[in-house]
């Protein structure tokens, strides 16, 4: 405990440095404005600002790159309360009872409770990853290629059996997203693999490209396509302060979606969305008054923008510990760490006790950050989201051309992204899912290597897989994700509550 | 066929591909993996999944088809869609010849006037500012990597 204090107070003195806090500032404005704006996720921005961050310190670089994360969960709910569009992903179920309120004159407390639950649950999950990430740093210690497969294992079979639409089709993206991740040269003996004699495909496909094309330029299309409008609520936002009934109502599905967010970000795969969607649902079923879900009830905004907050705190554990990315932003925020010469893991707290801490400092002080600015700020926002869509796309267009082509100069990598981003619209319209598709393209190098490495360790024997217990854990209960659904009921409920929330 | 049996069967077209390429690289044992064993497992579950999809979309009814669809045929592909997307891949090639702040200027021309209806002045003026202003941020400031072009800009 005395380490960990120790360490919160070393962290915060390296968040507090002029530069670092700047990155941490200009993170999160950048994160909420994106968050605001509809269109443009944290996944596109900070494959964007990459390489803007190749002149920062790494500190920096990460601290800024973590603040776009959490600062686009704030900006979100203002967007889904005021436009009843979701600003960002994960805000899409705070449109029901948000949009609702602020129809009744109650945008003011919506906004208010969204910006203090966000900002409850950001903090509990950065205790979280105080208290956690040390103790498992020592357990990640253990871990040998084994276990890296059994826990990447786990996440590919999570990320496509808790996605919204088609099972089969989401095992179709994870392997495409895996047979892509073998372009390039093969990781142990270098031979060239689906690499057609081009330079551009030796170094294998960018992963900033591909999410540049699927989640960026896709979007951009489909809401050109659709003729996007944005019809803003145009009364005066006033009032931000919650009333003490509103508190009152508020305080437990906050505390509930902290807590399940946190747990839930931690799992491979599961992202920031899936837990919002749980938290309504889980306040829904707890209510007295379930019937009045989504027209403006309080606990419906409280719950899942707790939970969004919570979870990005909760996906940072595994990869600062272990190294692994759990979603698709934080294979970002992996690229970013491998770019700056870092590699996230076990010996990381030892090795960059000033990353490590400062980074989990810099999010206690960007919660700080954003709650100061989100509500004097509100009126901002509201003008920002009544720029009309035809000046903002060609903005993002252009954005995201930069964002590809300063990482390597390379016009092909343009190219690159305007095939992800047909790929992308295409997917969309089909029902085919993006996020298992870039999850095991990041993921699935790693996992032929430490497969790889495991049979070399064990002289070509599967065995190695179930003689050591946590990589048999891993598995077990990757099959069980797998078998349960088809052989129990309430598991099959699970699943399909999980992936009809998503939908709706 | 329905809508649905379209994608299905051109990824496992694709993935029949990716099977003949990766026949071609070391596939090693299953004990001692070569670089052709990962890509050829993977190609090889791809495609079966994808016929599986295949024959899934032709057995279901149309009606059902569409209901998953999601209203994925309404209005079909805009003409909007396809001309961002070619102007975007002659920008990617114009970049380099021309230099950043005269090809997006276009770009944005072309966004502001053709796609958005506003005057040609009014079009030009924003155009030529948000390259500028663009440029200065980015690579003044921020020291991001632009292609200078033939007149250093």
């Amino acid at each position: 405990m005395t380490d960990v204090a120790g360490g919160l107070l070393f962290g915060l003195g390296v968040a507090l440095a002029p530069g670092n806090l700047l990155a941490c500032f200009v993170g999160v404005f950048v994160g909420t404005l994106i968050g605001v704006l509809p269109g443009i996720g944290p996944v596109a921005t900070m494959s964007l600002l990459l390489p803007v961050t190749y002149a920062m310190s790494p500190t920096a670089s990460i601290i800024m790159m973590a603040g776009i994360y959490y600062g686009a969960m704030y900006g979100g709910s203002t967007t889904s309360i005021l436009v009843n569009l979701p600003g960002e992903a994960a805000s899409v179920v705070t449109c029901l009872d948000g949009y609702q309120m602020a129809l009744q004159g109650r945008a003011g407390p919506a906004l208010g409770i969204a910006a203090f639950g966000s900002f409850i649950a950001g903090t509990a999950s950065v205790l979280g990853i105080m208290l956690l990430a040390p103790p498992l740093t020592k357990v990640a210690l253990s871990f040998g290629p084994p276990e890296i497969f059994g826990l990447l294992l786990l996440g590919f079979t999570m990320v496509t059996y808790l996605t919204a639409g088609s099972k089969l089709r989401a095992v179709a993206m994870a392997l495409a997203g895996m047979l892509l991740g073998t372009i390039g040269l093969d990781p142990i003996t270098a031979t060239p693999r689906f690499t057609y004699g081009s330079l551009t495909l030796s170094d294998g496909i960018g992963l900033v490209p591909m999410i540049m094309g699927l989640f960026g330029i896709s979007e951009v299309l489909l809401n050109i396509e659709k003729g996007i409008k944005q019809d803003v609520f145009l009364t005066q936002v006033r009032g931000l302060w919650p009333t003490r009934e509103d508190w009152r109502r508020s305080a437990a599905p906050i505390a509930r979606g902290s807590v399940l967010g946190f747990l839930l970000g931690i799992l491979p795969g599961i992202g920031s969305i899936i837990p919002t969607f749980i938290s309504y649902a889980l306040e829904r079923r707890l209510s007295r008054h379930p019937e009045k879900f989504g027209t403006g009830m309080i606990e419906g905004v409280a719950g899942p923008e707790s939970a969004n907050n919570a979870a990005t705190g909760g996906a940072m554990i595994p990869l600062l510990t272990l190294g692994i990315a759990p979603n698709v932003v934080m294979a970002v925020l992996l690229g970013a760490f491998l770019i700056h010469g870092v590699q996230p893991g076990p010996l990381m707290i030892r090795e960059r006790p000033d990353m490590f801490w400062g980074v989990v400092a810099s999010m206690y002080v960007g919660n700080v950050i954003l709650l100061v600015l989100n509500l004097p700020l509100i009126g901002l926002w509201v003008q920002l989201l009544r720029v009309p869509y035809g000046i903002l796309f060609p903005l993002i267009l252009l954005f995201c051309v930069i964002g590809v082509y300063s990482e390597a100069g390379n016009v092909w990598d343009i190219v690159v992204m305007l095939v992800f981003a047909v790929l992308g619209y295409l997917m969309k319209k089909f029902g085919y899912e993006a996020a298992p598709l870039v999850l095991a393209f990041v993921l699935g190098r790693m996992a032929e290597e430490s497969i790889r490495q495991s049979l070399l360790m064990s002289r070509g024997s599967f065995e190695i897989l179930l003689t050591r217990p946590l990589a048999t854990t891993f598995i077990g209960v990757a099959l069980a994700v797998m078998v349960l659904p088809a052989v129990l009921p309430s598991a099959r409920a699970v699943v399909r509550m999980v992936g009809r929330e998503t939908v709706e | 066929m329905n809508r649905e049996a379209w994608p299905a069967a051109l990824l496992s077209v694709a993935g029949l591909v990716a099977v003949n390429e990766a026949r071609r690289l070391r596939f090693g044992a299953v004990t001692v993996p070569g670089p052709g064993f990962f890509p050829l497992v993977l190609a090889v579950g791809f495609t079966l999944v994808c016929l599986v999809l295949f024959v899934a979309a032709l057995r279901a009814p149309a009606g059902a088809a569409a209901a998953r669809s999601g209203g994925a045929g309404e209005g079909g592909i805009r003409w909007k869609v396809l001309a961002t997307l070619g102007v975007m891949l002659a920008y990617a090639f114009a970049l380099e010849p021309l230099g950043f702040v005269a090809a997006t200027c276009g770009l944005l021309c072309f966004f502001f006037r053709a796609l958005e209806g506003m005057r040609w002045t009014v079009a030009v003026a924003a155009s030529a500012l948000t390259s500028v202003v663009t440029y200065v941020i980015f690579k003044v400031w921020l020291y991001v990597r632009l292609p200078p072009g033939p007149w250093g800009l």
